[in-house]
């Protein structure tokens, strides 16, 4: 502001004291009641005198609501509030949940039956809810963030197939997409005898789902497990130590492939000592059938077969092989039958797998001869042998076991077995949701890139930055300060939509909690619970990810 | 011809001039160990694609391989004689940049012709139209029977809506395109000036335009008394009241006439509603027989039109800075309950059957943190506080929870004997969860109006009502409109769920559709028509806000 010549200025200030200040003399001789009809009139009075009005307009509203519930209550639904004992009260609105659920839930994360409670059935929900929304999130992050670059691509193609892919999801609605993935596609796949395998993969499609490879889990899987957490935490120190050095001495080092490999190295040892140290396996055979150790096989097999040597098995025809197959009984889908199968193939032995749901089963079988052994963890084993007639005729043989199995899905009869199993409704949830979401999170992707400006990265290049320099440097930070705002509110409509479920079958809390409501008829105690639990899913959603957001955003001055 | 041969010379000369093979490799192929493996990757696939496709469609992936190589041709010789035609130009920034460009365009171009020749065959060429050829009989599992549309084109566009009413529905579609026509021509810039009583009249109508399309679409009940005098002369004191305050505000002008058209206004359309109904020209009909694309227009506009203004005033609520209720009051009428509260507890301690039961015996703590938080956050201010609780408490639901509240928590509300039709609850509910979310779009836009408005507006006098007419929300509505839009949209997609609860909307129908033994397994053609309606829907309003913003011009300012 300019200043204007001495004198002229001073008294400008002193004018303008004059108009803003009151006449003081007014005050004093104003009248009492014009006093108060000024406090009345005051608008901060009105404000609050309304706001109190409406506190209690809300309470009486609730009142009188809440009076209206509790006579349809005890009207509509005379079994809602009724205890154990026949007393009517408030408190045992939720006693109903630890009854038996009785009906059954297609997919279950941890096992189930329908003589489980209420109680069970709904947290089996909620982890379903939270299985599809948690994979959902990643798997849209990964789609949308390759749609959204794919819009900005150089290729016309590839620009105008992205534009069509978002266009088509983001002008249908999701629930329209859902049932046509459901119905229009996974429902029309051809039956599990005739699945199809994309590019001869052990991924099995049918309309029984999906049967994918996966990961099982041995009982030594803990102890390796916690050598991982240690590689984790030594990459950390190690992280920190470097990053001291390098400010120490003014020397780069590469601390992210001097972590990784240390971690893979801790990671590498944790995997052959906890597979060594731990003998929770076993195989289960008579003592009259000389197998001893895995290894002993060889020698039985070559006196069967009346072979030199394992090698020569070709010359047999598939018959004479299958008479001669070792034969090991297991549980379904246990961690033990990829790990003997897997030893038993390196070792090039013709072997054949009968599979039981229990593990009494298998022992029958075993007794009456079906089998000549029964893979299982020791302790199953040493239960099922106690059973037996005469215990002391059959021995407990230890097999080597790796941390972690692989299990691949095969063709067994009419059926796919082993690997991991995705239910249609899970898969063409999760598949409709990603696709969905992908779209409208290519749209903020791209909004985020184009919202770093040109010169970021021609100055980046002109540094002479590689491209994975470039965009891990350069763009990525800047863009993602504009990308995780809108991001967020993706997520969260993401988790929230898992309700569609429902729609398709998919067993989610929804489902599970509408079965229950239609089953106990306590819609009210439900619905309460329902939206506490999605409220408390999307606080969590919405604390993290602000976490996040305030660690990546810009520090304004 | 000498100038041709000039150039001819010329070109000879400089042919391939300045082209290095190293650095063509370098650029594209050999530049570092990634993109060789991505290179042989993408060769790979894109080799092994081409020749399955040529497999199965010899004729159409040769011609494209054709055009494919005759491109390269085009683009290297342009290149290399560094003259390039327009459709080479393109062809060499578009599609055939690199390398990899070039093998993605191919893969691209063969996989968009066979997801185009199986979309053609099935839709057209194997496809049915014959709209008495629909059984499963007729069906083809290789082709479309597209009849189905045509057959059932009256529950597609009405439901279960009875024949007789249909002229309403009619009556109401040309009283609505109608409408629209005379607003669009009498806002023409020649007309514009001309037809100022005409343009009053349109807005009156467009007003009134949900009570008539009431009427129109649910009728008027015969029944009650021609004029009750008690609701006369509330709702005219109510309006003049608002009127009263609006004049007192000076955000209206006083006139007699405005006050006359406020004062009579209801009245008039009270007694012209009575009049409708005890003529019976308009008898109410089922509401729940409401469906098909009827009711998807109806759900969404309804939502629309109402969920604007309701999220305006929240959204004007949560940023509200009105004078909170004092702490001196606050914390001892807390206090007081919070004792009061405490009566209580021995009671619920002593009837406490576990520990969970025990806890809520000391529930009055609730009270001490709930106003500490309020206290915290908006220091009294209940307005803010109110509407920021509903605004978050309803984000954090998913919409379909809100749905089924209204249909199946509306009984314990109202009673058992009042049965209300299906689609209110719905709207009810909706238009709550739409609101909420239309409230953060308008707040984001009040968000965006710098400080120095506000404080322009307080130095011009302005009181709050002036301030935000003419000031604040003209700027901020205008900022907002296409996220705005993007709610409509939303808002019109979403509105599919209703099918959820069991409305027969557009959705919804196909439940009734294919239920028929005539249409039987016919889910694809419906979902592809559904998808293109919605698509269209969607389209049209988003081109729609394009033009406002043009014409606004937004993003020009």
């Amino acid at each position: 502001m300019a200043v204007a010549p001495g004198g002229r200025y001073r008294e400008g200030v002193k004018s303008m004291a004059q108009i803003v200040s009151p006449p003081p003399q007014e005050t004093q001789e104003a009248p009492f009641w014009r006093a108060v009809w000024g406090y009345v009139f005051d608008v901060r009075f009105l404000g609050v005198l309304g706001q109190i009005g409406f506190i209690l307009l809300v309470i009486l509203g609730a009142r009188a609501i809440g009076g209206n519930f509790a006579a349809n209550a005890s009207k509509l639904g005379e079994a809602q509030f009724i205890c154990r004992d026949g007393s009517f009260s408030y408190r045992c609105a939720y006693d109903f949940m630890s009854s038996e659920a009785g009906f059954d839930i297609s997919d279950t994360v941890l096992d189930y039956v329908n003589t489980d409670s209420y109680w069970y059935a709904f947290y089996l929900g909620i982890l379903n809810t939270l299985k599809v929304a948690l994979l959902g999130v990643v798997l849209t992050t990964i789609v949308g963030t390759f749609a959204g670059i794919a819009r900005l691509s150089t290729n016309w193609l590839i620009a105008k197939l992205a534009l069509w892919y978002v266009e088509l999801m983001r002008n249908t609605p999701l629930l329209i997409q859902l049932f046509f993935i459901y119905f229009g596609v996974i429902l029309a796949l051809p039956e599990i005898g005739k699945a199809i395998k994309p590019f001869g993969l052990p991924i099995f499609l049918s309309n029984r789902g999906l049967n994918i490879p996966a990961p099982h889990l041995t009982s030594s899987a803990a102890a390796w497990m916690a050598f991982l957490v240690l590689g984790i935490v030594q990459f950390q120190v190690l992280w920190v130590l470097l990053g001291r050095r390098e400010e120490r001495t003014g020397r780069p080092s590469n601390r992210f492939r001097w972590g990784v490999v240390s971690f893979l190295a801790v990671v590498l040892i944790g995997w052959f000592i906890s597979g060594a140290v731990s003998d929770n396996q076993g195989l289960l055979v008579t003592k009259s059938s000389r197998i001893r150790e895995l290894d002993n096989l060889e020698k039985i097999m070559l006196q069967r077969t009346g072979l030199n040597h394992l090698d020569d098995l070709d010359t047999l025809s598939e018959e004479e092989i299958a008479a001669v197959a070792f034969q090991v009984c297991v549980l379904r889908d246990s961690a033990s039958e990829p790990n003997l199968t897997r030893q038993l193939r390196r070792m090039g032995l013709p072997y054949k797998v009968i599979r039981t749901d229990r593990a009494d089963q298998a022992t029958k079988k075993y007794v009456e001869g079906n089998c000549e052994a029964f893979a299982a963890p020791k302790s199953v084993l040493a239960a099922e042998r106690s059973t037996l007639e005469n215990p002391s005729s059959h021995i407990i043989v230890a097999i080597k076991e790796r941390p972690v199995v692989w299990s691949v899905p095969a063709h067994e009869g009419f059926n796919v077995i082993g690997g991991s199993k995705l239910l249609p409704e899970f898969t063409a949830l999760l598949l409709g949701l990603v696709l969905f979401y992908g779209g409208s999170l290519a749209e903020i992707v791209r909004a985020g890139i184009l919202s770093v400006s040109k010169g970021q990265s021609e100055a980046a290049r002109a540094l002479g930055l590689t491209e994975g320099q470039r965009l891990q440097l350069i763009v990525l930070p800047q863009a993602l300060r504009v990308i995780i705002p809108p991001l967020i509110g993706v997520f969260l409509s993401l988790a929230k939509d898992t309700s569609l479920g429902i729609a398709i079958g998919f067993p989610d809390m929804y489902n599970v909690s509408f079965t229950t409501m239609n089953q106990s008829g306590r819609t009210l105690q439900l619905f309460v619970l329902m939206m506490l639990v999605y409220m408390l899913i999307s606080l969590v959603f919405s604390v993290l990810l602000n976490w996040y957001n305030d660690k990546t955003k810009l520090v304004e001055r | 011809m000498t100038a041709m041969v000039e150039s001819l010379t010329e070109l000879r000369g400089s042919f391939g001039r300045g082209f290095n093979w190293q650095l063509f490799l370098q650029d594209n192929v050999t530049g570092s160990v990634y993109q060789m493996i991505w290179i042989a990757i993408l060769t790979g696939i894109t080799a092994a694609y081409t020749v399955s496709k040529f497999n199965s469609v010899p004729l159409s992936t040769s011609i494209i391989l054709v055009a494919w190589v005759i491109g390269i041709l085009m683009v290297v010789i342009g290149e290399l004689a560094h003259r390039h035609s327009t459709a080479s130009r393109w062809l060499k920034e578009n599609l055939l940049s690199s390398v990899s460009n070039t093998l993605l365009t191919l893969f691209l171009s063969l996989f968009i012709l066979s997801l185009a020749r199986s979309i053609w065959l099935w839709a057209y060429v194997n496809a049915n139209f014959n709209p008495a050829e629909t059984a499963p009989e007729f069906q083809r599992a290789d082709g479309a029977t597209w009849g189905v549309v045509w057959g059932a084109r009256k529950l597609l566009l009405t439901g279960l809506l009875e024949p007789e009413h249909s002229w309403r529905v009619f009556l109401a579609l040309i009283f609505i395109v109608g409408l629209w026509a005379i607003n669009y021509a009498i806002n023409r810039p020649g007309l514009r000036d001309k037809t100022k009583r005409v343009r009053q009249l349109v807005v009156g109508l467009w007003l009134l335009s949900p009570v008539i399309l009431y009427i129109f679409l649910a009728g008027v009940s015969a029944e009650g008394p021609f004029v009750k005098l008690s609701t006369l002369l509330t709702g005219a004191a109510l309006l003049v009241a608002a009127y009263a305050l609006f004049v007192w505000q000076k955000v209206i002008q006083f006139r007699w006439s405005g006050l006359a058209v406020w004062a009579l206004a209801w009245p008039l359309a009270y007694v012209a509603w009575r009049a409708v109904g005890r003529s019976g020209v308009f008898p109410p009909l089922n509401v729940d027989n409401w469906g098909g694309l009827l009711l998807t227009l109806i759900v969404a506009s309804s939502v629309i039109v109402l969920s604007f203004p309701l999220g305006m005033i929240l959204a004007l609520g949560r940023r509200s800075q009105v004078y909170g209720i004092p702490t001196w009051i606050v914390w001892p009428v807390a206090i007081i309950a919070t004792i009061w509260g405490f009566t209580t507890t021995p009671q619920l301690l002593a009837e406490g059957r576990n520990t969970i039961e025990k806890l809520f015996a000391f529930w009055p703590i609730l009270i001490v943190v709930a106003t500490y938080f309020f206290q915290r956050y908006f220091q009294g201010n209940v307005v803010a506080g109110a509407s920021t609780t509903f605004i978050e408490l309803v984000r954090s639901v998913p919409l379909i929870t809100l749905l089924f509240m209204g249909i199946i928590m509306a009984p314990f509300f109202f009673g058992e004997g009042i049965s209300i039709a299906k689609p209110w609850p719905v709207i009810v509910g909706y238009t709550l969860f739409s609101s909420a979310y239309m409230a953060e779009v308008i707040r984001g836009g009040l968000q965006a109006i710098p400080k120095g408005q506000f404080e322009a507006a307080d130095a011009l006098g302005f009181n709050t009502l002036q301030k935000m007419r003419f000031i604040i929300l003209p700027q901020a509505l205008r900022i907002v409109i296409p996220a705005i839009v993007g709610q409509f949209i939303g808002a019109f997609k979403s509105s599919s769920l209703v099918s959820i609860v069991g409305l027969f909307d557009l959705l919804g129908i196909q439940r009734a559709i294919l239920s028929n033994p005539q249409w039987l397994g016919l889910r694809k053609e419906l979902y592809v028509v559904l998808a293109i309606v919605y698509f269209l829907g969607s389209s049209v309003m988003s081109a729609y806000s394009r033009r406002l913003e043009v014409r606004l011009g937004l993003g020009e300012r």
